[in-house]
C-alpha cells in the first residue's frame, strides 16, 4: 500500500471522537456491541445521534451485512444508518444513527408495571395501531425490496422521542437481515439459531431451512397481541439456549396451549415439515382441546368480534402459506376504523415514558445478572439492558402539543431530503462528486 | 437488497461517464497506453476468476469482487494500493457482503501464493508478499473508497428475465452468461446499468449463434444506442484479447505500472 495514498486518505478520514462527544452516555449494551447517546461537538446542531460500537475487531459478516444493507434502505420506518467510521488504530467499527428515545420492550414494560401497580399509563386511543401500521409499513418496505428482518421483536421496534420525527416507528437491528431473492447459502445454514424463541413462527420450531416473509410476519402477530396485552403472548421458560436444533418442544408447547393444536386442514403441509415425526411422537392433540385464540385473547379483555382481534389472527395463522402478506395487512379494516393511526403514534400527546438512562460498567454487570423474563436467547443477546427503568421521575419530556397530522407530510419530504443528502456522505465528503 | 435500482447507491453513485473515466486514469496513463491499462485489467480480472473459485465461490460473488477492484481503481491509481492485494481483498469482502460466508484471510493469502506459483508464474516471478494483516488492513481502505456501496447490481438476473420472454433458450443463456462474465474485463459495469449490459451480451450471442431476434430486440424498451456502446466495448475486447499472448506480455506490463511505495515519504529535518 501506498505511503502517499494513506496519509491522503488519513488526513481525509475522521475520527468520531473528534466529531462527537458520547463518553459515559452508553445505553444499550448486548453481544453487537455498545450504543451510545452522542451529540456532534461542534456546530449548532443538538440533536441526538446514536453511535453503535461493533462488538470485536473488523468487519464481521453481520455488520458487513448491515452496513451493506442499511447503505440501500431507505423508509421513514427503517432506521437510517447515517455515517460509518473506521477506526484503523484499533480496527473499531462504528455506526451513526439517528437517536431513537423509546423501544416496544420499554414500552411494554412500563405498561406491564402501570397494570401491575394498578395505575392505567395514559396513552392515545389509537398508540397501538399507529405502532402496529407504521411497523408493517416498514416490513413492507423491507420485504419489496427483498430483505428480511428475521430477528422482530419488541426491543427491534424503537420510537423516536421528541423532535421532528415525534412518535414514528424505526424498525432497527437489521444486523443479520438478509436476502432472500436467490440465497447463495440455505439460510439456516449459516446460523441456525436467530429469532427469538418468543417470536419464533411454528414453522421455523418445527425446522423449516429457509427464513420467509411469512416469518417476519408471525413476529409482528406476537408483538401486536402483546402490545394489546402487555404479556407477551408466547411467553416460555427458556433454560436451554445453547442448543442449535430449531426443534424447541417448551416452546411449541406453548405455542399450542394459546392457539391450540392445528389442525390437518388449518396446515396441511405441516407434514412435510423436518421435524413433523418428533411432532407427533411429543405432543397429544387432545391436550390443546379447549385452547384457542379466542379465549385467550378473551381473558385478556380482547373480545374476538373486534377489529383489532380479526388482523391478530390473520397474522398468527400456523400455516406460513396462509398467514397474511404486509401489504394486504396495510388494507386491513382495523385501520380505516375509527380512531386512525397517527404518524406520531402519541398523536401529539405527552410521551410518558422515561428516556433512557446512562449505565455505567457496574450496573452493566448487575444488569447482567438480573436479567429476568428478559429473551434470553441462543446468542445470549442483551439488547434490552437497562431494566432499571420506568419507575422513577426522570421524564423530562416537553409538553409540547402538536396537531396530529397536520404537516407531517412535510417533515417526512424533509426527512427524506435529509437522508437524501447523508446517503452521499458515509465517510466524508471528499470521496463524493468527484465525476 | 434486489429492490429498486434506480434507488441504489450502484445507479445513484457508480454509474459514471466515460470521459470521468479517462481523467480519473491520467496518473496510470502516464506509464500504460490505454490498451496496456485494459490488458492489465483483463489479467487482474482473470485473477479474481481464478482466486474466487479456488474457494469455490459463486459467479455473482466473483463478478462483485471484480467490481469493486473496478470501482477503487476507478478513483485510484494503480499505484495507491498494489493489485495483487486489492485482488484478494475485494474476494473477502464481496463474499461477506454475498452472504458466501467469511474466508479466512490466511487461507486468502494462501491460495494466493499458491495461484500465483501454479498459475501465474509468468507473470509474478517472486514469492507472494502479502499476509492476513495486509488484507485486513486494506480491508478498511476498499470499504471506505467504496463508500460503503457494497450491493452490487449484475446483469445475471437481468439476463434469466430476459431469457424466459423469449422462450427457453439454454444455448443463447450459456453463452449470454459467459459473454457477461467476459464483459467484467471492460468498463462497462462502470458504465452502464446491468440490464443493458444484458441485453447488450445477449445481441452478441445472436450475433454468434446467428439468432434471429430483431423484432423482439425493437419492441424492448430501451435505448439502443447504449446498447450498441456495450456491444461494441465488448467486440473490442474480444479483439484485443485475441492478440493478447498474456504468457509473454503480462511481465512487462505489470513491470511498467507505477508501483506503491510502501514507505513514508521522507521528509527533509
Amino acid at each position: 500500500m501506498d505511503a502517499a495514498f494513506k496519509l491522503k486518505t488519513q488526513n481525509e478520514r475522521a475520527k468520531v471522537e473528534d466529531l462527537f462527544e458520547f463518553e459515559g452516555c452508553k445505553v444499550g449494551r448486548g453481544t453487537y456491541g455498545s450504543v451510545y447517546k452522542a451529540h456532534r461537538k461542534e456546530g449548532n446542531d443538538n440533536k441526538d445521534y446514536a453511535l453503535k460500537q461493533i462488538e470485536g475487531t473488523g468487519l464481521s459478516m453481520s455488520v458487513c451485512r448491515e452496513i451493506a444493507l442499511l447503505r440501500e434502505l431507505k423508509h421513514p420506518n427503517v432506521i437510517n444508518l447515517i455515517r460509518v467510521f473506521l477506526s484503523h488504530t484499533d480496527r473499531k467499527v462504528w455506526l451513526l444513527f439517528d437517536y431513537a428515545e423509546h423501544d416496544l420492550w420499554h414500552i411494554i414494560k412500563f405498561h406491564r408495571a402501570a397494570k401491575a401497580a394498578k395505575k392505567p399509563v395514559m396513552v392515545p386511543k389509537a398508540m397501538v395501531k399507529s405502532l402496529l401500521y407504521q411497523i408493517l409499513d416498514g416490513i413492507h418496505y423491507l420485504h419489496t425490496n427483498w430483505v428480511l428482518h428475521r430477528d422482530l421483536k419488541p426491543a427491534n421496534i424503537l420510537v423516536m422521542g421528541e423532535g421532528n420525527e415525534r412518535g414514528r416507528v424505526k424498525i432497527a437491528d437489521m444486523g443479520f437481515a438478509r436476502l432472500f431473492n436467490a440465497p447463495l447459502k440455505p439460510l439456516a445454514d449459516l446460523d441456525p439459531v436467530v429469532v427469538t424463541f418468543w417470536y419464533r413462527a411454528p414453522e421455523l420450531l418445527l425446522g423449516a431451512r429457509h427464513y420467509t416473509k411469512a416469518i417476519d410476519i408471525w413476529a409482528i402477530g406476537c408483538i401486536f397481541a402483546e402490545l394489546l396485552t402487555s404479556e407477551p403472548i408466547f411467553h416460555c421458560r427458556q433454560e436451554d439456549i445453547k442448543t442449535s436444533n430449531p426443534y424447541h418442544h417448551d416452546q411449541l408447547d406453548r405455542i399450542f396451549n394459546v392457539m391450540g393444536f392445528p389442525q390437518d386442514k388449518d396446515w396441511e403441509d405441516i407434514r412435510k415439515m423436518p421435524e413433523h415425526n418428533t411432532l407427533l411422537k411429543d405432543f397429544k392433540r387432545s391436550n390443546y382441546a379447549n385452547c384457542s385464540l379466542v379465549k385467550y385473547m378473551e381473558r385478556h379483555k380482547i373480545k374476538p368480534d373486534c377489529k383489532a382481534f380479526h388482523l391478530l389472527q390473520k397474522l398468527l395463522l400456523m400455516d406460513p402459506n396462509k398467514r397474511i402478506t404486509s401489504e394486504a395487512s396495510m388494507q386491513d379494516p382495523y385501520f380505516s376504523e375509527d380512531p386512525l393511526p397517527t404518524q406520531d403514534v402519541f398523536a401529539g400527546f405527552q410521551i410518558p415514558y422515561p428516556k433512557r438512562e446512562f449505565l455505567t460498567d457496574d450496573e452493566e454487570d448487575k444488569n447482567d445478572s438480573k436479567r429476568q423474563g428478559q429473551p434470553q436467547q441462543s446468542q445470549n443477546q442483551q439488547q434490552q439492558s437497562q431494566n432499571q427503568q420506568g419507575n422513577n421521575g426522570n421524564n423530562d419530556h416537553s409538553n409540547s402539543k402538536r396537531p396530529r397530522l397536520s404537516g407531517t407530510n412535510q417533515q417526512q419530504q424533509q426527512q427524506q431530503e435529509y437522508h437524501q443528502s447523508q446517503q452521499q456522505m458515509m465517510f466524508n465528503q471528499s470521496h463524493q462528486q468527484r465525476y | 437488497m434486489a429492490g429498486n435500482f434506480w434507488k441504489s447507491s450502484h445507479y445513484q453513485q457508480w454509474i459514471v461517464d466515460k470521459q470521468d473515466l479517462v481523467r480519473e486514469r491520467q496518473e496510470d496513463l502516464k506509464y500504460l497506453t490505454e490498451e496496456e491499462y485494459t490488458k492489465v485489467q483483463i489479467f487482474f480480472a482473470n485473477f479474481i476468476q481464478v482466486l474466487g473459485e479456488q474457494h469455490k465461490l459463486r459467479q455473482q460473488v466473483i463478478a462483485t469482487a471484480t467490481v469493486y477492484f473496478k470501482r477503487f481503481y476507478a478513483r485510484n491509481s494503480l499505484k495507491s494500493i498494489d493489485p495483487f492485494l486489492l485482488a484478494p481483498t475485494c474476494i473477502f469482502l464481496a463474499s461477506k457482503v454475498e452472504e458466501f460466508g467469511v474466508i479466512s484471510a490466511n487461507r486468502l493469502a494462501g491460495s494466493c501464493t499458491n495461484v500465483i506459483k501454479n498459475k501465474f508464474g509468468y507473470a509474478y516471478s517472486q514469492d507472494y508478499p502479502y499476509h492476513s494483516k495486509h488484507i485486513l488492513e486494506c480491508e478498511f481502505y476498499l470499504l471506505e473508497n467504496l463508500d460503503c456501496c457494497l450491493i452490487v447490481y449484475q446483469p445475471y438476473r437481468p439476463l434469466l428475465l430476459l431469457i424466459q420472454d423469449i422462450g427457453q433458450e439454454e444455448q443463447l443463456q450459456t453463452l449470454t452468461w459467459r459473454i457477461i462474465n467476459d464483459s467484467l474485463r471492460t468498463d462497462v459495469s462502470l458504465l452502464y446499468p446491468p440490464h443493458q449490459i444484458a441485453i447488450g451480451a445477449l445481441q452478441i450471442a445472436c450475433v454468434i449463434l446467428q439468432k434471429e431476434l430483431k423484432h423482439w430486440f425493437a419492441e424492448l424498451n430501451v435505448d439502443m444506442e447504449k446498447i450498441q456502446e456495450i456491444a461494441r466495448a465488448i467486440v473490442n475486447l474480444f479483439e484485443l484479447w485475441k492478440g493478447f499472448d498474456e504468457k509473454k506480455e503480462i511481465a512487462g506490463l505489470l513491470d511498467k505500472i507505477p508501483k506503491a511505495k510502501p514507505n513514508p515519504p521522507v521528509t527533509a529535518r
